[in-house]
């Protein structure tokens, strides 16, 4: 099995992005981000909140989770010192470029994939917290540019977001045949696993 | 077991994705409760971050353009006698007051360009022009207990704010918006504008301030439906 520590972060994230992309995409609604009232809406079934208070209610209860998640991640993997041996390195761009080993070449595009998805967490984090206080951080959203720019760059966190679960997933069970996954998410220990 | 059976199966995803859509069904149910536990942990946040600190003026240089606003109103633009037009000040001060719109012009000018945050997700930014809430709660003498500000509209709109937002230096009574007469649609002839709320907070057509010690079990027309009453931005 995973580390707990690593296990809580994976299963509060996996749950508290699904939330957090449902009522997301209840508040898009209001006024979508591409094409204002007149724009396409997202359809009812992934939608969370049922309309644009209730909706509120979740991303701001949720966005706590996903922020206070994000950051015992950060300071386990600063103390436990995983940062230095756990993300991309020098040997993995060499083992893509060299090596014939599937394993080693698997293993190295799984290294790749779950170093992007840490800027990419901390950018929707950033984007959110621009839109939710942009006077009382105007330093932060303003640096975005523009208010349609910070809207854009927090909706697309979305598609980006569920892409690299896809493929975070997929290469993840592919090593070792799903033992990987399944030790990520196990709530308990198992003989077989 | 085969190494077939150790992979994700169509069927275990088609399980987690049912999950998640039941997730959001039920979810969406609880939506009350939810607000309910979070809005006032929100609300004190946003409490906690007031400050009377000017927020920094949009800069209109490069390539801002004034925006345009989207006009959101529960009932239509209101009809209003702008001869007869009075603003009444009461309530926990020492001296009422009963202000027409001359009297008001007479107050000091205020101008800002700000951003306007609309709870529905759009914003503009928007240059207003008139007068200080805050210069108008001196000249009534806001009292020691007071704490609560009451906003009462027209059109029968009514919002609730804390003192401290409500004395925020730029806390308008605006006339004027985008260096024009505020039109009639955006709120004329008085206004609520403040970089420091969102869109919903901002009344139009004001007609009654009225300072109080406690807050009602009204506290505005859509934070009575479940909207954050501190609606910080």
């Amino acid at each position: 099995m995973r580390p707990i520590a690593i296990r809580i972060f994976h299963w509060v994230n996996l749950i508290v992005l699904w939330g957090l992309i449902g009522s997301g995409l209840q508040i898009y609604n209001a006024n979508p981000v591409f094409g204002g009232r007149q724009g396409w809406h997202i359809p009812g079934a992934f939608l969370l909140g049922g309309w644009l208070g209730g909706a509120r209610n979740w991303h701001f209860t949720l966005m706590w989770f996903f922020g206070l998640n994000l950051l015992a991640y950060g300071l386990y993997i600063l103390f436990s010192r995983r940062w230095q041996h756990y993300f991309v390195q020098q040997k993995d761009i060499k083992a893509l470029a060299q090596s014939q080993n599937l394993q080693r070449r698997q293993f190295a595009w799984h290294r790749i994939v779950y170093t992007i998805a840490i800027p990419l967490l901390l950018l929707s984090l950033i984007s959110g917290i621009s839109m939710y206080q942009p006077s009382q951080f105007h330093w932060l959203a303003r640096s975005f540019g523009s208010w349609q720019n910070l809207r854009t760059i927090h909706f697309l966190a979305v598609p980006v977001l569920i892409s690299l679960v896809i493929v975070h997933g997929t290469i993840a069970s592919n090593i070792g045949n799903g033992v990987l996954l399944r030790s990520m998410f196990a709530i308990k220990s198992t003989s077989n696993s | 077991m085969s190494t077939e059976d150790k992979k994700f199966t169509r069927r275990q995803i088609l399980r987690w994705v049912g999950g998640g859509l039941l997730f959001n069904a039920t979810g969406t149910v609880l939506y009350d409760p939810i607000g309910r536990l979070i809005r006032p942990v929100n609300d004190r946040l946003g409490e906690a971050m007031l400050s009377q600190r000017l927020i920094p003026e949009i800069d209109l240089g490069d390539h801002v353009d004034l925006g345009k606003l989207i006009v959101n109103s529960f009932d239509g633009t209101p009809k209003i006698d702008l001869a007869n037009f009075r603003l009444q000040v009461t309530g926990q001060v020492n001296k009422p007051l009963n202000l027409s719109m001359e009297d008001i012009r007479r107050l000091p000018y205020e101008s800002q360009i700000t951003q306007h945050v609309c709870v529905e997700g759009w914003a503009a930014i928007v240059q207003w022009g008139g007068v200080k809430l805050s210069d108008i709660l001196q000249v009534a003498g806001v009292k020691s207990t007071a704490r609560y500000v009451y906003f009462t509209s027209a059109d029968g709109y009514y919002e609730s704010w804390d003192l401290a937002s409500a004395q925020h230096p730029q806390t308008l009574l605006a006339y004027q918006k985008n260096d024009a007469p505020l039109p009639p649609e955006n709120g004329a002839p008085l206004r609520l504008a403040s970089p420091i709320k969102l869109g919903y907070k901002l009344s139009k057509w004001v007609t009654a301030v009225t300072v109080t010690d406690k807050l009602m079990t009204k506290r505005g027309y859509w934070e009575d439906q479940g909207y954050d009453w501190f609606a910080s931005i």
